[in-house]
């Protein structure tokens, strides 16, 4: 009874599950400030072992179904098989019908940013779905004595993360923009007369910002929320074991499990959705800044339309 | 790269104080509340280093080999089609032009046998028309010679019976005529077989 009590007062709080829980920290000998809390930077935690393994499994997985084909017969060897055929189909599908369209010439150029956005927060929001925090906890108390939690977790629920990432893709915009838009790049960010530049330039740049800003919440909020209510509909069975007893809590517990087995599901199919919609953005944003259009209208246009996705 | 510069420190930093046990580390989870932002530098160091990591070695061991496949095929495709286009277009002109021929030995061969059926439609009446004149001709022939066969035939006879005529009469009346009645007898004989010989001639 007593451990139960323990069980149900960890598990407390449904946000338990999407914290970040630091193992290690380090002093880097840098005042105190919001990236450096303490004069200290996490060493080790929760998310970053997941992330180091997500990359494990990106270097190792990925180059293995994509080694090309050589079998010397021309038709064979552009045909793929087995995961092979599903990573390419993936590529394929972004090159062709993502990027294309947008990017037209520089497609090549961009296509293995795109791919590696993709298919990184791909790996870390299905690794997030994995329970590994109660079979890990043991080995992280071996390893950081003291530390609370084991493994677990969803590294693109963490917004340090997301807006890491997010602010790769505005390096990407912008470094690109001006390489291959040039001053035409620069030149989009006064689209009026002149004089309206000192309003003009100020909200493009807040515009900017703002994309990015969308980029990083809106990855970091959808992998929270879906961890959130699976945790949340699970307490539910401690919660009325302790009003009602054993009895309804069973048969709340069988309904419970149901219903979470199908909100994995839909985890399963968001991980998938937000890293596509993550990579689609990357690849919109990129394209704004180095195709160059010598109409505004188009602009505008793709911006209404990009409002309208986001 | 300040990332990758950062990231070393931070690293050879870590290593260092993970060896010596140093006092800068701090234990993890007491050191500040934990809530749903909790992060730091750290994050961002670790976030770049993974992403970059993967962004290196995918392009170079994954995304190239995919691209270059992707771009092989396409290739391919695109030749292909555009051969398949050149052998249609190569197909097709010949085919017109077998069928073109196949057209033109039609209407010969028609062309042939109208000709042919002409031809014997004349043949046919050009023989037609030679028996016929060949067989009036043989006609006329055949008339021609009964009409000569038949006076040949009727001077004959009177030739005939005249000399009858006079060989029985002499002998009957060799005796009993004089030499005048001879001769008067004579003379009408012939005058009577005249008028014959001519009712004969008219009757045929």
């Amino acid at each position: 009874m007593l451990e139960l009590n323990q069980t149900l007062l960890a598990a407390a709080s449904p946000l338990d599950h999407v914290y970040q829980w630091v193992y290690q920290r380090v002093d880097i000998g840098v005042g105190d400030s919001v990236f450096t809390p303490g004069g200290q930077i996490t060493l080790f935690s929760n998310h970053v072992i997941m992330q180091i393994i997500a990359v494990l499994f990106l270097v190792l997985l990925i180059p293995r179904f994509a080694r090309i084909r050589q079998s010397g017969d021309d038709v064979r060897d552009l045909t793929p098989r087995g995961f092979g055929n599903f990573i390419e189909s993936i590529c394929a599908y972004f090159r062709d019908t993502v990027a294309r369209p947008v990017l037209g010439e520089h497609t090549d150029r961009f296509i293995p940013y795109i791919w590696t956005a993709f298919f990184y927060i791909l790996f870390i929001n299905l690794l997030g779905l994995l329970p590994l925090e109660p079979l890990t906890r043991g080995l992280v108390r071996g390893i950081f004595p003291g530390a609370h939690h084991g493994i677990g977790g969803s590294a693109t629920g963490n917004i340090w993360v997301t807006g890491s990432l997010a602010t790769c893709t505005l390096f990407m915009v912008v470094i690109n923009g001006l390489r291959l838009g040039g001053m035409h790049y620069i030149a989009h960010f006064c689209p009026g007369p002149l004089w309206l530049a000192p309003l003009l330039v100020p909200v493009e740049i807040i515009g900017l910002i703002a994309k990015i800003f969308a980029l990083t919440v809106r990855l970091f909020a959808n992998m929270v929320a879906g961890h959130v209510l699976l945790a949340v509909l699970l307490s539910f069975i401690g919660l009325s074991y302790t009003a009602m007893g054993a009895g309804p809590a069973t048969g709340i517990g069988i309904v419970v499990v149901l219903v979470s087995v199908a909100f994995n599901f839909l985890e399963i199919f968001v991980a998938f959705l937000q890293a596509f919609i993550f990579a689609f953005l990357t690849c919109l944003f990129i394209a704004q800044a180095v195709v160059i259009h010598h109409e505004h209208g188009d602009e505008h246009e793709e911006h209404a339309s990009e409002t309208a996705q986001a | 790269m300040n990332a990758q510069r950062l990231l070393t420190s931070a690293g050879t930093t870590a290593a260092a104080c993970l060896l010596a046990a140093s006092p800068v580390l701090a234990s993890g989870e007491g050191a500040s509340e934990t809530t749903l932002f909790t992060g730091d530098l750290g994050n961002i160091i670790w976030t770049l280093a993974t992403f970059i990591v993967v962004l290196v070695l995918l392009g170079k061991f994954a995304w190239g080999p995919i691209l270059g496949a992707l771009q092989k095929r396409e290739d391919f495709i695109r030749d292909s089609l555009n051969q398949a286009k050149t052998d249609r277009q190569a197909a097709e002109a010949t085919l017109k032009k077998y069928s073109d021929k196949l057209h033109a030995a039609r209407e010969e061969a028609s062309a042939i046998v109208d000709e042919g059926r002409r031809d014997a439609v004349v043949v046919k009446q050009k023989i037609e028309a030679d028996a016929k004149a060949q067989a009036e001709a043989l006609v006329e022939r055949a008339k021609r010679e009964i009409g000569i066969a038949t006076d040949t035939a009727v001077k004959e006879l009177y030739g005939l019976s005249a000399k009858i005529a006079t060989d029985a009469a002499s002998r009957i009346i060799r005796k009993e005529l004089s030499p005048s009645d001879h001769e008067r007898l004579v003379a009408e004989s012939i005058a009577e077989l005249g008028g014959i010989g001519g009712n004969g001639r008219s009757e045929n």
